[in-house]
């Protein structure tokens, strides 16, 4: 047991060592990643930009003319209006699995009858094409917010209740024959070994979650009722006004991956701290 | 041996491979593609049935359904899609898209459907919701034209998109006043007539539906054109002068098959109506109906600049209406719409 651990230990400061030595290589021959981030997209935006001045199609707009749009629509209001009608029953519903998702997976973990009830409804959930299921849900539940915050859940929680599931699921058996041979009891076992080691992977699941959500609440509002940024796309596009239509698309874009790149760097900070700022965005 | 037969499979593919690709273009090329903006139902017979007379003249035609009127519009400016059925005006005011309107199939035909437990009049309505089908859309000018005229403000509209859906909101009671379609208005007035009522809505003749094509396709595809645009006048004549002989046309060239035999009354019903409310304009639009969209899209800020100041040649592509126009003479018609 005790060379097992030495063994391991060896192992993590090498790896750790060597992705340090690679990295520091890198950055000699290739130069900053900031650098290569940044070539990247300017390569995007500049094809994007001659496309839209060939241009490929009449209803494609260039890259610079969508800047425009974009800055015009923050400045008249257009983004804050259409965001405070978005933002609540997204938020609504990613509330709701943050707290139910999470307790329903950890409960499917902790109990092989709740999972055995629960695993197939969670797989075809998660399989079910949702833009199909958006209609059914109008006529059941009506064009309100509850339809939209149903749509928001309907896309996260399976997300979020199996990557809590599974979390709970590799538990290390080791550490619960530790716990048992210290005479510890279930509750000391979930609060003490199972939930601290399955925080990581129900936390990655919470973010895949909000993921989920903001494609749910996309498809809602372009498929329910056009509000929000669904009336923003809608309203553009059934307007010829193109540039405005992509910039409204970029903002949700711009602002799910700003969310997530967040949740991303807080999950490695909490979590996974031995992998620095780096992992987080290469992962 | 092996090697010679993986060569002769290889060859016979490629031979195979383009010359069905070419089948495929020249198919492509000899039949006219047309493009709704909704799944067909009743309300498209006048065009299915003209379309099968161009048809019998020698035309291929196929009809494809898309979801909107802006992926039709997107399908006719790439090329993929031959004629367009929805209108294109604010996409050839924007984008000075080479594309122009021939024929005006149906004038638009939305009526003000309310719960008569909440409102009775227009005045009533001053200060409350009402449920509209998109910003920008039709029912939302008809609505703004309505706050002009009643001199009155909505507190909120609400976009509710699909008649199907409002009227299915209606009878939830979800929403208290919208615009309805033709058919679903008197669905929901005859299954419950205490309930739901529609306000007086006054006359304006807009359209709902018209043909459009780029101008490339309309100066190439003369002929085409000239017997589609023949036969879909031919057919709305042949509506407006006997409506019931719509169903019987449907039956006989076994058109919208997989819709039940029963709906034939439905069929005659919606047809009578149409006809009574001119909503198949015999005479095809042209000028009249373009002065006509002109004065409600710019009314409710769907077109920019004055109604009278725009040039119908800029939109319109008369050539082909006028020559069928010569060949089947004029019809001299007044309607009044109404949803009853």
């Amino acid at each position: 047991m005790k060379t097992r651990k030495t063994d391991k230990t060896v192992g993590t400061s090498q790896i750790g060592s060597g992705t340090k030595t690679d990295r520091s290589f890198a950055s000699v021959v290739l130069g900053p990643v900031w650098l290569w981030q940044l070539l990247s997209l300017c390569t995007v935006f500049g094809i994007w930009e001659i496309a839209g001045r060939i241009p490929i199609s009449l209803a494609f707009p260039s890259f610079t003319a969508t800047c425009a749009a974009f800055f015009e629509m923050i400045m008249d209001g257009s983004f804050a209006t259409a965001y405070a009608s978005t933002l609540p029953p997204l938020i609504i519903g990613i509330l709701i699995v943050s707290f139910g998702g999470v307790a329903w997976g950890v409960f499917m973990g902790l109990s092989r009858g709740f999972e055995w009830t629960c695993m197939s409804l969670l797989v075809i959930l998660q399989t079910a094409p949702v833009a199909a299921i958006v209609p059914l849900i109008t006529y059941a539940y009506g064009i309100d917010m509850t339809s939209k915050v149903i749509v928001v859940v309907i896309m996260s929680a399976p997300l979020v209740i199996l990557n809590s599931y599974k979390g709970i699921r590799s538990t290390n058996p080791s550490l619960l024959q530790m716990c048992r041979s210290f005479q510890g009891n279930r509750w000391q076992e979930i609060t003490k070994i199972i939930l601290p080691q399955a925080s990581g992977m129900i936390f990655a699941g919470l973010r895949l979650g909000i993921s989920g959500g903001f494609i749910g609440i996309v498809l809602a509002e372009l498929l329910i009722t056009p509000t929000g940024i669904g009336d923003l796309i809608t309203y553009n596009r059934a307007s010829a006004l193109y540039a405005h239509m992509f910039a409204a698309i970029a903002s949700i874009i711009i602002f799910s991956t700003l969310t997530l790149t967040v949740l991303q760097r807080l999950e490695h900070k909490i979590f996974r701290p031995e992998l620095g700022t780096m992992s987080g965005q290469v992962n | 041996m092996k090697r010679i037969l993986h060569g002769i499979l290889v060859a016979v593919f490629a031979v195979a491979f383009t010359l069905s690709l070419g089948a495929f273009r020249a198919a492509a090329q000899d039949t006219v593609r047309v493009a709704t903006a909704d799944t067909l139902g009743a309300e498209d017979l006048v065009l299915l049935i003209a379309f099968e007379k161009a048809k019998a003249r020698g035309l291929k035609i196929e009809v494809t359904p898309f979801k909107s009127d802006d992926v039709v519009f997107q399908a006719i400016v790439n090329g993929q899609m031959d004629i367009g059925v929805g209108d294109a005006y604010k996409m050839i005011q924007t984008l000075k898209a080479p594309i122009r309107h021939f024929y005006q199939l149906r004038r638009l035909a939305y009526f003000p459907v309310v719960n008569k437990e909440y409102y009775k009049t227009w005045k009533d309505l001053d200060g409350e919701d009402i449920a509209v089908h998109s910003r920008g859309s039709g029912t939302e000018a008809l609505a703004r034209l309505m706050e002009s005229m009643h001199g009155i403000k909505f507190k909120r509209m609400t976009y509710v998109p699909g008649s199907e859906v409002r009227a299915i909101s209606m009878r939830r009671g979800n929403i208290k006043a919208t615009y309805l379609d033709l058919t679903r208005t008197r669905l929901l007035t005859t299954e419950d007539p205490e309930r739901f009522g529609v306000l007086p809505a006054g006359n304006q003749s807009a359209s709902d539906e018209i043909l459009y094509a780029t101008t490339d396709f309309l100066k190439e595809s003369e002929d085409a054109i000239d017997i589609i645009v023949e036969e879909v006048m031919r057919a709305a004549r042949r509506m407006n002068a006997d409506p019931t002989s719509m169903a019987a046309e449907r039956e006989r060239l076994d058109l919208l098959a997989e819709l039940p035999k029963e709906i034939n009354e439905e069929i005659t019903l919606y047809h009578q109506q149409a006809a009574m409310a001119g909503l198949f304009p015999p005479n095809g639009g042209g000028k009249g109906a373009a002065s006509a969209d002109f004065e409600f899209l710019t009314s409710s800020g769907r077109l920019e600049g004055d109604a009278k100041s725009l040039d119908v040649g800029e939109f319109w592509e008369l050539g082909p209406l006028n020559k069928a126009l010569a060949k089947m003479g004029y019809v001299n018609v007044e309607y009044s719409i109404s949803a009853r």
